[in-house]
């Protein structure tokens, strides 16, 4: 009780001291705090644009045509018929199901020509599935069966096209044949996602048929789910099931196979916070073995002299470690206070790309413009033990070296 | 009697004539292609040619020399800016070479839509070597003269189930020279994509070979490719190894 007494009175004995050491430790454990925040934000929010945007929530597709997805082949198609929609109806907490058709095209404006991902799609159930609708600078979508497209401003302003301009899509038939589609600008869209808003051309799912000469077959069927989409791995495999006893190629995929490199950005997030962890301990220990040594140094007598009167050296280096237990949660709890208020600030204003200098270019996440901190409070309490621990830890062997010390020559201070 | 025989004789002449403009004119839309086609349709050649692009404002001069077999080619462009910059054909596959990167990509998919070297050309272009007869199915819609050259206008429709770049086909063949002056390239839509314009021919070893012409991509404005023929060696020597990876990279 006596050495937890001189440890913690010892930690108000230089409060100055105490403090620099504290804010060292406290400005680590905001660093962490905010990198962790931010991490999150991106995530949630690249995971929103991807299901909001993209995928949905569910896809159905022959996995032949998966595994070549990224070069939209006009092979291995599918076509929705009853029996597969039926099947899809009758999933639980469904709100809707959309097919798509993806093409490459070459966007051509007349003077220009850029190479474009074309987006069939079929109006009356797209809206169900994706929130695309709720993004429009100018105009609208079109209906079915109209000659018209809806692209991204920022493509439109790239190509010097607006609302009411025609443009041309140059597009090859499954035949290899090349065929034009000729369309009007019915809207431009704005979204959060610059995928969308950079390569994509949406048009009429049954004119982009046609032009493909691909009757009724599309690339694939998105889904989607109210409410939660946390078990979507699960929904997957139990729809694939499903949809495999009416046509074997069908599979269902989550939209988490589509976004594997931002989960794979996630997984090295990790290791950016174990680095940061390092830094971390190594700041700590620095500020803690720095702080244990001048007070060493300061008491040496007084060192001396309890071991004089019997004190052992255990329990010196107890009390050491008691004063750097003391430094170490009052840095912890500050650090957790301005951590707590840089995280409510992102989490509530957010923080534009623009800051770090990359606000217009293509940084191969799914977002542009803002990102907004996430709240992890579980990262709160590890990084606070994990400051403790370390103060506690570094702090043993100056005390070591303190306690050591010859009784005798340390009153006489030699 | 002697006024019947008269009369008899200019019947058979009058006959005689139009049966034998019969015949003439009776030439199908297949062998006017293939007639064209033993002019122009090259097995194995080494080239020098020169590409000029014109695009709006802009005029670029690009130089190069190919060595083509029935099924495959290089070529290599010798103009300063893109020296070193090569393309292997090799049968349905091509690889660009990229000196400054010192890479080889290989040119599929959709990337075979894109201009060549900023051209009116496609990759896709390059690479269409089948005999046209093969792959469409030809009729003549008109006689008519062009630049002073009276011509066979055909229409050449994709035969079912054949994989052609462009639906359909408008070209113009001279009736004496048999090659082709003019060709127009449609989409299936019924857009035209492309017009090609020959502009000078030469004969060279007693075949009829265009020597300049001009194609343009009729969906940009203000856009033409010249492509001129500076000299051409037919059946050349080709050494191993030429059509190679390897070859494309040295």
């Amino acid at each position: 009780m006596f050495i937890a007494k001189l440890g913690f009175r010892n930690v108000f004995r230089h409060k100055k001291r105490t403090l620099i050491t504290a804010i060292i430790i406290s400005l680590a454990i905001l660093i962490y705090l905010v990198t962790d925040s931010i991490m999150i934000g991106i995530a949630e929010l690249s995971y929103q644009n991807i299901i909001n945007l993209e995928t949905g929530h569910l896809q159905v597709m022959t996995e032949q045509y998966w595994e070549e997805k990224d070069k939209n082949p006009l092979d291995q198609l599918l076509v929705k018929d009853g029996q597969l929609a039926e099947e899809i109806k009758a999933l639980a907490n469904l709100q809707g199901m959309s097919p798509l058709l993806r093409f490459n095209a070459n966007l051509n404006n007349g003077v220009e020509e850029l190479p474009v991902l074309g987006l069939g799609i079929e109006p009356n159930t797209y809206h169900q599935v994706f929130t695309t609708g709720d993004y429009f600078v100018k105009g609208s979508f079109f209906k079915a069966g109209e000659e018209k497209a809806v692209l991204g401003q920022s493509l439109a302003e790239l190509m010097d096209l607006k609302v009411g301009d025609y443009l041309t899509l140059l597009v090859r038939s499954r035949e290899r044949t090349f065929n034009t589609i000729d369309v009007e600008i019915s809207g431009l869209i704005s979204t959060p996602n610059p995928n969308v808003n950079n390569n994509i051309v949406f048009v009429p799912l049954d004119l982009a048929q046609q032009s493909l000469n691909l009757g009724d077959e599309v690339s694939q069927l998105v889904i989607r789910f109210r409410g939660d989409q946390g078990e979507m791995p699960t929904a997957a495999r139990q729809l694939t099931e499903k949809v495999a006893k009416i046509n074997p190629d069908l599979r269902a995929y989550p939209w988490q196979a589509s976004a594997q490199s931002i989960l794979a950005m996630m997984e090295a997030s990790q290791i950016e916070n174990i680095i940061i962890l390092g830094i971390i301990i190594l700041i700590a220990a620095v500020g803690i073995i720095n702080t244990t040594i001048l007070s060493a140094i300061e008491r040496t007598e007084e060192i001396g002299m309890m071991k004089a009167l019997g004190l052992k050296e255990g329990e010196i280096i107890l009390a050491f470690m008691i004063e750097a237990l003391g430094i170490g949660v009052i840095g912890s709890l500050i650090g957790c206070f301005l951590g707590g208020v840089s995280v409510a600030f992102f989490n509530r204003f957010g923080i534009a790309l623009s800051a770090f200098g990359m606000g217009e270019i293509d940084i191969g996440i799914p977002i542009i413009d803002k990102i907004y901190g996430g709240w992890n409070p579980g990262a709160f309490l590890f990084i606070a033990l994990f400051g403790v621990v370390v103060a506690v830890l570094a702090s043993i062997l100056p005390a070591r070296w303190a306690a050591g010390k010859d009784p005798v020559k340390a009153i006489y201070h030699r | 009697m002697k006024k019947n025989t008269i009369v008899g004789i200019l019947l058979l002449s009058l006959l005689l004539i139009t049966g034998l403009s019969g015949i003439v004119t009776a030439i199908t839309a297949e062998e006017i292609i293939n007639y064209r086609d033993k002019n122009e349709y090259i097995i194995s050649a080494r080239i020098e040619a020169e590409m000029i692009i014109v695009n709006g404002g802009r005029k670029m001069t690009k130089t190069l020399r190919s060595l083509s077999d029935d099924q495959n080619a290089l070529t290599e462009f010798t103009n300063p800016r893109d020296r070193g910059t090569k393309f292997l054909k090799r049968g349905e596959d091509l690889w660009m070479f990229f000196p400054e990167a010192e890479d080889v990509v290989k040119i599929s998919g959709h990337m075979l839509n894109q201009s060549m070297m900023g051209s009116d050309f496609s990759y896709q272009d390059m690479m269409e070597s089948d005999q046209l007869t093969e792959l469409y199915q030809f009729k003549i819609l008109q006689e008519e003269e062009l630049d002073g050259r009276l011509c066979y206008v055909l229409e050449g429709i994709a035969r079912e189930g054949k994989e052609v770049s462009y639906y359909r086909r408008v070209i113009w063949v001279d009736q004496e020279r048999f090659v082709g002056l003019k060709e127009e390239l449609y989409a299936r839509s019924g857009r035209l994509l492309k017009v090609s314009m020959v502009n000078k021919i030469e004969q060279i070893d007693q075949r009829w070979i265009p020597i300049e012409s001009v194609m343009e991509n009729k969906l940009r404005e203000n856009t033409r490719t010249e492509f001129k023929l500076l000299s051409i060696e037919f059946n050349p020597e080709i050494a191993e190894g030429v059509f190679t990876l390897e070859s494309l990279q040295s």
